[in-house]
């Protein structure tokens, strides 16, 4: 039991490792991104401070709160932000399916490792975003560790329920070939519906019912929630019960849909 | 006990039909069609240790499909496919670790990453034991040239250095059985040497089994002893090249030089002028009517002679019969005797 864990500790390991690697491989991607992301959070904040001018609450949250949040909400934007579902339309496209599968891999876990690694990555790559966040904004963060911790817990939970979502929609590439349709709507829906634009507090109730039934909130709104003090840290374990049951259902679904599509697994190209 | 077993193995494909034109299109939004396509039909065959196999066949015959369902790709549709004693398709995981694949127009190294990072991946994967990885890659390194390859990212490498790269990321496991498909596509005359030597050289200390497909005939003359042919998913030939061009290689040619132009020569039963030029012409004769002595003879008794050459059957005019359909005339006067 052990020696297996080291094991694939090894191998899954050892594909987290060459993650950063690869997304250091272009110089200008990297600083175009890092000027892309301060003038979006500049937009951000003037965006807000213009909505809440006249305005003294919203949803029941202060300006600062709110502000609070939506700063933290765009450095844990990459939570939300995952690739799979255009990057499963390629592997079919371009029949570079074929050599995913000639792999000694549990394809699942390996990309549910290079997505978690990927997260932490771009965590890490917000760094600065976050000291100007801080700096120029007056970003707050909590100082308790608990906090922290069960913020991490969280958004762990969260960013792994949320990948086995994607995986079954990704997973519909097997049968459609194109998903670059797909992938869009799932950008724009996973933004509103993720709490990563506008808190869902501030939302109409049927439209906080919606966002309940999905789980992109788990990967945004409720780790956030944690960070950003407007979720007391005692409720913490409620959440986390309940991302355990979002986990649980959609990672269960997600290899049962992986089993049945990779057995329509066509290669384009011969 | 085969490596490879095969039993009359199939695999049906449904492609979307669709009508021509904008109508076409919508109608196949609310009624698409699916048409049953045949790639793989029913072919049987076992591979033992150690051989090196080419499987051949014109584009679309089933060759890839084949492949991609020993490799656990594919599904099969029927029949049975065992690698090692294994189901590929059923378990993936466990018959990836003892293979090794090269799909000649994809690549398996990580495009942005340099060719070490990607080949050290590699071996983690497969849990190459570190000792065993440094003197696989020191030797191969040198084997296929890769000393300066192994900084260069992939996407900044040449088709031929790409392909050396894949070769060695394939065998760097030391794999049992290793499929190449279309190893030496697009590659060379030098570069093509360098991979076949390379494979040869695999195949005879390792005792790796190869399944090669091509439709370079080069390959199969350099690396096979046997070819299974298919044609349109159907297995045709299986048997010893040298068989195939026994059988159906029974023109050669002879080239003559000469000090003038010859014309109007009498030649033996069987033999034909089948390219004149000034000082140049090709006989080619039917070597069960005459033979190479008598039609050299017959030649050098009426003209003067400067040089004459013998050309080896050729193996691409042997396989153009077959494709078009020498095998199933064999066949025919065979079965009515």
């Amino acid at each position: 039991m052990i020696a297996a864990l080291r094991r694939h500790l090894g191998i899954y390991g050892a594909i987290a490792a060459v993650v950063p690697k690869e997304y250091l491989a272009y110089n200008l991607w990297f600083w175009a991104e890092f000027v892309v992301q301060i003038l979006a959070m500049i937009i951000y904040v003037y965006f807000w401070r213009a909505v809440y001018s006249g305005v003294d609450r919203l949803g029941g949250l202060t300006l600062d709160q709110t502000l609070n949040y939506i700063l933290l909400a765009r450095i844990l934007a990459p939570a939300i932000e995952s690739r799979l579902i255009f990057h499963f339309g390629f592997l079919i496209g371009q029949g570079q399916v074929a050599v995913e599968l000639t792999r000694p891999l549990d394809l699942q876990a390996r990309y549910y490792v290079q997505e978690l690694t990927g997260l932490g990555v771009f965590l890490l790559l917000k760094l600065p975003l976050l000291a100007i966040a801080i700096v120029f904004f007056g970003l707050r963060l909590p100082a308790d560790p608990a906090v922290w911790l069960a913020f991490l817990a969280s958004l762990a939970l969260g960013h792994a329920a949320l990948f086995c979502f994607d995986w079954m929609f990704a997973c519909l590439a097997f049968y459609t070939t194109e998903t670059w349709g797909l992938s869009m709507v799932r950008v724009g829906v996973a933004q509103f519906f993720s709490g990563a634009l506008v808190p869902l507090a501030m939302l109409p109730g049927w439209l906080q019912q919606a966002a309940a039934a999905l789980p992109f909130a788990q990967a945004m709104a409720v780790p956030l929630g944690l960070l950003s003090g407007v979720t007391p840290v005692s409720q913490a374990p409620g959440f986390w019960l309940v991302q355990l049951a979002w986990l649980a259902g959609l990672g269960l679904a997600a290899r049962l849909v992986f089993a049945v599509a990779v057995r329509k697994v066509t290669v384009q190209g011969g | 006990m085969p490596v490879i077993q095969v039993e009359d193995l199939r695999k049906v494909f449904y492609i979307p039909r669709k009508d021509p034109g904008v109508a076409g299109a919508v109608r196949a939004l609310f009624r698409p069609r699916f048409e049953p396509k045949v790639a793989v039909d029913g072919i049987t065959f076992h591979v033992e240790p150690g051989e090196m196999v080419g499987y051949i066949g014109v584009n679309g015959a089933g060759k890839s499909t084949t492949i991609k369902m020993l490799t656990g790709v594919l599904q099969p549709s029927g029949g049975v496919a065992r690698v090692l004693g294994r189901d590929p398709h059923r378990q993936r995981v466990a018959n990836a670790r003892e293979i090794g694949v090269v799909f000649g127009q994809r690549t398996q190294l990580w495009w942005d990453l340099a060719f070490i990072e990607s080949l050290n991946l590699v071996s983690k994967i497969y849990e190459v034991p570190p000792r065993r990885y440094r003197e696989l890659l020191d030797r191969f390194a040198e084997t296929l040239e890769l000393g300066e390859l192994l900084h260069v990212p992939i996407r900044n490498m040449s088709l031929g250095q790409k392909m050396r790269a894949e070769l060695a990321a394939t065998l760097i496991h030391e794999p049992r059985v290793v499929y190449l498909d279309e190893p030496t596509i697009g590659l060379d005359l030098i570069v093509k040497e360098h991979i076949r030597d390379f494979i040869k050289e695999q195949n005879r200390t390792k005792g790796t089994t190869v399944i090669l497909t091509t439709h370079d005939l080069g390959d199969i003359e350099e690396l096979c002893q046997r070819v299974i042919i298919i044609d349109a998913g159907r297995l045709i030939y299986d048997g010893p090249l040298s068989t195939i061009k026994a059988r159906f290689g029974k023109y050669r040619e002879i080239t003559f030089e000469t000090p003038a132009r010859a014309d109007g020569l009498h030649l033996p039963p069987g033999a034909e002028v089948t390219e004149q030029e000034a000082r140049k012409f090709t006989l080619r004769f039917d070597r069960t009517l005459t033979t190479a002595s008598q039609v050299a003879a017959a030649v050098m008794d009426q003209i003067d002679v400067l040089d004459f050459s013998l050309a080896e059957p050729d193996l691409a005019a042997i396989i153009k019969q077959i494709y078009n359909g020498a095998l199933r005339e064999a066949a025919a006067p065979e079965a009515s005797a």
